[in-house]
């Protein structure tokens, strides 16, 4: 079948752009709503507050009470979830075609009239609470948050979404309806896919509802990097080191981006994957190594991730800080970027299933301020670029990365041992 | 207790979300016996295939731990044709992918792949998962993975405590032991004995292949009888895991590096065959823990405000069926946490639920269930593991199977084995 669903482009009164992806098939809808402004855009001291608002939308909204709206959403089998991420806030809807009707109102009303109830904000931030402390206990996380600090500092994209635990804690009310006051005004778009009801426009304005005024996201530069400490490590009584090596490049649509994804696809796509193969199945270092390299409005980051048994610590860690310093080093061979490219595709392919990941991706491109086709431009431009052309993108991108370990202390002294030694570390 | 497996009586139908019936799947059988099982879905654009194995954990030997799941890495390191990587190399350099996962009770490899190459990855895949080559050298080196993997699992306290709950809930059972197996056998296992368990266990009685997506104009019925699939024999031993009794109790595990504590508990359900009674057990658990108006949720997160989470989950098994419960909260509560699950459970059977609640629970499973069919690589996975054991069901039954069970029958049949007196306990809480 083609890639693409049939498309109708609309606007909502009030400006916000509505696309119609048309899918046969099962009679299931997905809609996602993406409200420019995620946890990037918390204010100092308030970080957490775009997460916690998230949460607090579907806690009571319109003529709905928070238990109304549960009853009326899971009486119906559907899924509502309302998510900050770093550079937006993305509301998502899954249900039966045949029920749309009865909740394709909600998504108006839960950004123009959240009900944010002091009650119901005081039990979303103790979760939010709860679960920042429970995240503690993976090593992962740990290493995780230190490279974020060493990448970000304290800038827009340097805390967990979820927030700072001391300025969590004092998010209140007045907090909240000041953020949500703003919820949109920077750009949203909203993508529906799947079997999508007649009149759907009418079901989404609302009759009664005040006009909700907001312009498509615009392409606009994101928070930048900057970069602080070459190395951090958090000790911990675990069996395992887990490395973090990354640097911040930079955004969705910018002219080496493309680049970059082809050496995350090279590097970290699938089990041909060039880190799986060195370090996996050459070296047996480790059962998960990859690459972590979202999407995002700024300098997104491009990290190598790794956990190696304590006692293997110097040689995973050398072995891992050869692979990044290879990058700069030796353009990738053509056959190599021949299968980076066939994944590149596929992995468009194999994302494109499911009515929510087809709503998503295009939600996402949009709520970049990027054009609807993008991703296929993309796939063509890709086919143009040459293993110089990676390298290029490689040296002036990568070339001063951060390492955050998590593990033992002597697994971190090894392993700093071997960073200091390194060309990288220079 | 005794459970009725199929109703015989057809009681009328309420309406389904989206009621358009699922689309039969086409079943064959190759001359050996191997099952072939197939669905169409024109729109999808790339196909599963997705061979199945009744070869999980609960097959090994006492001597053999791990090596189920071990065998699955192996696998992927090549077969007599095929050198190791190229069999991933050749599907990705299709924009496909491939992975497996090994289960107590199954094991399945399954590949992504667009239409025009399904026939040639077909081939491949069962060069290679019915003739892996298992060379010493992969083999030590793929251990220090599997070692990893161990390593990496014991890293996450929530994981430990887990596993701590089934070796104490199943004590004279494999569904106790770790799929990944122990670390000092891990040590001893030799390529020797992993043929050993792959002669035993890959037989023709014992697996079959399902596929599901643009199929139109693949005809690989004559592919298959002359493939490793199709020459497959039929198993000379058959001594099948034993069922599980779970042994009730209650327990407390100081764990390191956890940050909340943790109630576990689990109880013995029906096994998989009983397909009418795991239907119930489903709607049963959902209507107690699955969104913010279960019972469960309602109770213990939105009004006590004593968990950061609670979870029921059944984990549908051959041998029986276990249904898992973790609740996330403070140490200092975790005896009250645990009271109040006692409470709504006693409510429930006290006073059976609405009929409103449970027809939330219909909703949500049956939407859960459709939503589950838009991939091809969730379709094949449904097909082939029901046909793996037999059971020939279309995708349509259980969603009709879910209109035989109503708030009295629920209470009668299902909530009986969710008294908490029958569970295994375990508090795991910060050392």
């Amino acid at each position: 079948m083609p890639l693409h669903p049939q498309v109708e482009s609309r606007q909502l009164p009030g400006g916000c752009p509505l696309w119609l992806l048309h899918r046969p098939g099962p009679a299931i809808l997905s809609a996602k709503l993406w409200l420019r402004g995620g946890s990037s855009g918390d204010r100092p001291g308030e970080r957490g507050a775009a997460q916690l608002l998230a949460g607090v939308l579907s806690r009571g909204c319109g003529p709905h009470s928070g238990d109304a709206l549960a009853d009326l959403v899971e009486g119906l089998g559907a899924g509502l979830r309302c998510e900050a991420a770093e550079d937006g806030t993305l509301i998502s809807l899954k249900c039966a075609s045949e029920d749309a009707p009865q909740l394709l109102p909600l998504l108006r009303q839960l950004v123009q009239q959240p009900w944010l109830v002091d009650d119901q904000i005081a039990l979303e931030r103790q979760l939010n609470l709860q679960t920042l402390q429970r995240q503690k206990e993976d090593p992962f996380q740990l290493a995780h948050d230190k490279l974020r600090q060493q990448l970000y500092g304290d800038g827009p994209y340097g805390h967990d979404a979820l927030g700072v635990e001391q300025e969590l804690r004092t998010l209140d009310r007045a907090a909240l309806e000041r953020h949500a006051s703003r919820l949109g005004s920077d750009g949203a778009v909203l993508v529906l896919a799947g079997q999508i009801p007649m009149d759907v426009e009418g079901l989404l304005e609302g009759a009664g509802q005040p006009v909700w005024t907001v312009a498509a996201p615009q392409r606009r530069q994101g928070p930048a990097g900057c970069t602080g400490e070459r190395f951090t490590a958090s000790g911990d009584e675990t069996e395992q080191l887990v490395l973090m090596l990354g640097a911040t490049t930079v955004p969705l649509g910018a002219s080496q981006a493309l680049a970059l994804r082809l050496l995350h696809c090279h590097l970290g796509i699938g089990m041909s994957s060039r880190l799986f193969v060195a370090l996996r199945e050459e070296h047996g270092l480790a059962y998960d190594v990859g690459v972590h390299h979202p999407a995002r409005l700024g300098d997104a980051p491009f990290v190598f991730h790794l956990s190696s048994s304590s006692e293997r610590a110097e040689e995973a860690t050398r072995e891992l800080l050869n692979e990044w310093q290879r990058l700069l080093e030796v353009p990738i061979s053509v056959a190599e970027l021949e299968l980076a490219l066939a994944k590149f595709s596929g992995q468009e392919a194999l994302g494109r299933q499911t009515c929510s990941q087809v709503a998503d991706r295009h939600a996402l491109v949009l709520g970049h301020g990027l054009d609807f086709d993008f991703a296929d431009r993309c796939l063509e431009q890709a086919q143009a670029l040459t293993p110089t052309d990676l390298q290029t993108a490689a040296r002036s991108l990568l070339a001063r990365p951060c390492l955050s370990l998590c593990g033992p202390a002597r697994a971190i002294t090894a392993a700093e041992r071997v960073w200091q030694k390194h060309p990288l570390a220079g | 207790m005794q459970i009725t497996t199929q109703p015989v009586t057809a009681l009328p139908h309420s309406p389904s979300p989206a009621a358009s019936p699922l689309p039969e799947p086409l079943r064959q059988q190759l001359s050996n016996g191997v099952e072939l099982v197939q669905l169409d879905l024109p729109q999808a654009p790339v196909i599963c295939i997705d061979f199945w194995c009744r070869a999980g954990s609960a097959w090994e030997r006492p001597a053999e731990s791990g090596l189920a799941h071990f065998l699955e890495h192996m696998v992927f390191k090549g077969s007599n044709q095929l050198p190791a990587g190229e069999f991933d190399r050749q599907v990705e350099a299709l924009g496909g992918n491939s992975n497996a996962a090994t289960g107590f009770d199954d094991v399945h490899y399954h590949v992504l792949i667009p239409p025009a190459a399904a026939a040639k990855a077909l081939e491949l895949l069962l060069d290679l998962v019915l003739q892996p080559r298992l060379d010493g050298g992969d083999f030590a080196m793929e251990r220090q993975v599997v070692l990893e993997e161990l390593a990496q699992s014991e890293d996450q306290p929530e994981e430990v405590a887990f596993q701590e709950l089934l070796r104490r809930a199943c004590p004279d059972h494999a569904y106790g032991l770790p799929i990944l197996g122990r670390r000092e056998a891990l040590e001893d296992h030799t390529p020797d004995s992993m043929v050993r368990f792959h002669q035993r266990q890959y037989r023709a009685d014992r697996c079959c292949l399902a596929l599901a997506g643009p199929l139109a104009g693949l005809d690989l019925l004559a592919q298959l009888e002359d493939s490793p699939l199709g020459r497959l024999q039929a198993s000379t031993e058959t001594t099948a895991p034993s069922g599980l009794v779970l042994q009730p109790g209650d327990h407390t595990l100081e764990l390191p590096r956890l940050e909340a504590a943790r109630l576990l508990m689990a109880w013995r359900l029906p096994a998989a065959a009983q397909q009418d009674a795991v239907v119930g057990a489903d709607l049963l658990t959902t209507l107690m823990a699955e969104g913010r108006r279960s019972r469960l949720v309602e109770r213990l997160r939105e009004q006590l405000r004593l968990v950061e989470s609670i979870d029921l989950d059944l984990n549908v098994l051959e041998s029986g069926s276990l249904v898992l419960l973790e609740a996330v909260c403070e140490a200092e509560v975790i005896e009250r946490v645990q009271a109040e699950v006692r409470r709504v459970w006693e409510e429930l059977s006290q006073h059976p639920a609405q009929e409103a609640e449970v027809e939330r629970a219909r909703r949500l499973v049956a939407n859960g269930y459709r939503f589950g069919l838009e991939a091809a690589g969730s379709v094949a996975g449904m097909l082939g593991n029901s046909s793996l054991w037999g059971r020939r069901h279309n995708l349509q039954a259980p969603l009709d199977w879910m209109q035989y069970w109503d708030s009295a029958r629920l209470s009668q049949e299902v909530l009986p084995l969710l008294n908490p007196e029958q569970a295994f306990c375990l508090r795991a809480v910060p050392a």
